[in-house]
């Protein structure tokens, strides 16, 4: 495990995703805030989660797609599997790698925040993103997790 | 089209910057979390955090599967933060009586007093520790709420010895005879012995997250509609912000907030 420091970027090579990381709150309602969703937004991570590389989970953020109707950053975790790595440079320099562990799909209506959220042993990574759009209503009714753990 | 919204969607990216660097950050002193363990043949679950601001502690329990009824009613379900002890749950080796039934007493020396009580509204005292108006009703409910914390309860989060206990057990797996079930409560004899008793229990540990998020996260872009109306509508929503410059508009027609 590694010391704190703040993440810069994320890149997981295996979906050409490289993005730099804005710093995201909570809103009021205690919700994650979430990056801009105009074409082209990097994703964020969650500034009260332990940073990636310390012990716990580090959380970050981005939208599946974008205000054209393309795709956004976390458009592509669902190709994600087995054995594939996820890199986040760090303000001291360091890169901390994860490897991807599984993904899951949860309904917003019915978010498990302590398997999400709650406490680990080692220093783990989770990537959100949506998934269920719902023609209807044109918003999305899931959230897709990506568990990944810390390699080095 | 589709370069055309591109093109005007630029400077529309650097306003919902400015607009997200302006929303407010909250962040928690601590936060505490458990995930409630079954005790007295419960089958149902539960899982607790707690974010903690000097005094007011933002609180979300939620359970399901628990007793739904009770007398043709909603089974009334108290539940009460306990500390000033060892901080950790009892174990049917607890049963000092040996009456098949873990009761609130003889949990106690586990996980001490009554600091405070979960009510779903108004006081939270340990005087409404028994307030069933108060608990929570049915099987399955969800208690949202921020409280004031006393010294006491504060104490106990912070030296690792706050215990959640939800009560209240399903007379058709606590596997025990209904007399014992029926028998005088420990708390008050006027109410069964399996309607006070615990049900759920977990100690609240301090979390590795420094603010518990409330559910998931808004990561999909609301589009107004799928068809191309909503489309032409879209894009005439980023048309007149990039002409206006103004956020509010394109806020309005492409909410960052499926």
């Amino acid at each position: 495990m590694l010391a704190a420091s703040e993440p810069v970027t994320l890149s997981v090579p295996s979906i050409d995703v490289r993005t730099d990381l804005l710093s995201l709150g909570l809103r009021e309602n205690r919700t994650l805030e979430v990056p801009p969703g105009e074409p082209g937004s990097p994703a964020g991570w969650y500034n009260q989660s332990p940073t990636p590389g310390e012990r716990g989970p580090s959380v970050m953020l981005g939208h599946v797609n974008a205000t054209d109707g393309g795709d956004g950053v976390f458009a592509g975790l669902r190709q994600l599997g087995a054995g594939d790595r996820i890199e986040v440079s760090r303000k001291d320099g360091s890169t901390a790698v994860f490897e991807f562990q599984r993904g899951e799909t949860y309904m917003k209506n019915d978010f498990p925040p302590l398997e999400v959220y709650g406490n680990t042993a080692g220093s783990e990574l989770r990537l959100i993103t949506c998934d269920g759009y719902n023609p209807e209503t044109g918003e999305f009714d899931d959230n897709y997790v990506v568990y990944a753990t810390l390699v080095n | 089209m589709n370069k055309k919204m591109r093109l005007l969607a630029v400077p529309t990216l650097a306003l919902g910057a400015i607009a997200l660097a302006g929303s407010p950050a909250l962040a928690a002193d601590s936060s505490y979390s458990s995930t409630l363990g079954q005790l007295n043949g419960t089958t149902g679950t539960g899982s607790i955090t707690v974010d903690v601001t000097g005094d007011q502690a933002a609180v979300k329990l939620q359970v399901s599967g628990l007793a739904e009824t009770f007398m043709d009613g909603p089974y009334p379900h108290v539940q009460h933060v306990h500390g000033g002890a060892q901080g950790v749950c009892p174990t049917a080796a607890d049963d000092a009586n040996g009456d098949g039934i873990v009761s609130v007493t003889e949990g106690a020396g586990r996980y001490g007093d009554i600091l405070t009580t979960l009510t779903t509204s108004g006081a939270t005292t340990p005087a409404e520790g028994l307030n069933l108006e108060l608990g929570g009703q049915g099987g399955s409910y969800t208690i949202d709420r921020t409280i004031t914390l006393d010294d006491a309860t504060k104490a106990s989060l912070e030296a690792g010895t706050a215990v959640v206990v939800v009560h209240g057990l399903d007379p058709a797996t606590a596997g025990v005879p209904e007399a014992v079930f029926a028998s005088p409560s420990d708390l008050d004899p006027a109410l069964p012995l399996g309607a006070t008793s615990p049900a759920l229990c977990g100690t609240l540990v301090k979390t590795q997250m420094a603010a518990m998020p409330s559910g998931g996260a808004d990561t999909g872009v609301a589009t107004q509609s799928s068809n191309t109306a909503g489309m032409i509508a879209l894009g005439g929503g980023l048309v007149l912000a990039a002409a206006a410059g103004g956020v509010f508009v394109v806020r309005r027609n492409a909410a960052n907030n499926a």
